[in-house]
């Protein structure tokens, strides 16, 4: 358990950090799905065995692919910036507020009385538990998603065609 | 010796830190999103984490991860296909080339 949990966080640490450092776009999200991938494995270990797989499903077959798509109809492979403009003055002052961020947590999370075991109660995670729950005491909620997600979908379409529809 | 709540918050605190930071220091649009996306995460990872050391009898915590996860997809669409649709505008993913609307 323990050694795991270091070695998922190192991970997706590391995922996360060469996705935002690295320079060429394909690269960063094949980091990208390492991180994922890091995170999944949390999600087991932490016994949300349905979370993990909707994890691996949905952010790396559905989003790192949709990212993936974008960076070949956007064409600039490798990226504009220069290793000058990449550590400018805007580089520092993000770095400089993502450290504060990181601070703040790590005192608050520090000050804070700590749970060292999981709370006791048997575990609800079963996948056919959250299907019954979803259709039960959440089922308002999930009709409201499936709009949300028609109408992102069609929204995407929308914005994405507007100038071939323009132009014909 | 166990993992405790506070190793996995400060694991999601810094994750969110690394994701602010690609967010607010990238200038290519698809990076920005993905910085985004890693900050999603690591807030999804939290409310996981609670569920597991506070309140492993019931369900809720993982229902909001669900619909936070749907929610993020959504986004994530509708991100790229601005990405796409500024593209083609502007024929760059720059950010800071993106100041059409600048006073």
């Amino acid at each position: 358990m323990n050694a795991a949990f270091w070695i998922l966080s190192a991970m997706s640490l590391i995922g996360a950090l060469l996705a935002i450092s690295l320079r060429n776009l394909v690269h960063c999200v094949l980091s990208l799905i390492l991180f994922f991938l890091g995170i999944a494995g949390h999600y087991f270990l932490l016994r949300a065995d349905f979370l993990g797989a909707v994890q691996i499903l949905i952010y790396i077959g559905a989003v790192a692919v949709l990212i993936l798509f974008a960076i070949m109809l956007t064409r600039n492979v490798t990226g504009t910036e220069g290793p000058r403009e990449l550590f400018g003055l805007g580089w520092w002052t993000g770095l400089g507020t993502a450290l504060i961020v990181a601070a703040v947590v790590w005192v608050t999370v520090d000050s804070a009385p700590q749970a060292a075991t999981r709370s006791p109660g048997q575990a609800v995670s079963s996948v056919e538990q959250i299907g019954k729950s979803l259709l039960n005491q959440w089922v308002v909620p999930l009709e409201v998603l499936g709009v949300l997600l028609t109408a992102a979908l069609i929204g995407a379409v929308v914005i994405a065609l507007e100038e071939v529809v323009r132009r014909r | 010796m166990s993992i405790t709540l506070g190793q996995y918050l400060i694991l999601s605190g810094i994750l969110f830190a690394v994701g602010l930071c690609g967010a607010l220091t990238r200038r290519n649009a698809i990076i920005v999103l993905m910085g985004i996306e890693i900050m999603f995460n690591a807030g999804i990872l939290n409310l996981v984490v609670f569920w597991h050391y506070q309140h492993f009898a019931t369900l809720t915590p993982q229902m909001f991860a669900i619909f936070a996860i749907a929610v993020a997809a959504a986004e994530s669409a509708i991100g790229l296909a601005l990405v796409i649709a500024i593209y083609r505008h502007y024929k760059s993913v720059d950010v800071d080339e993106m100041r059409a609307l600048k006073g």
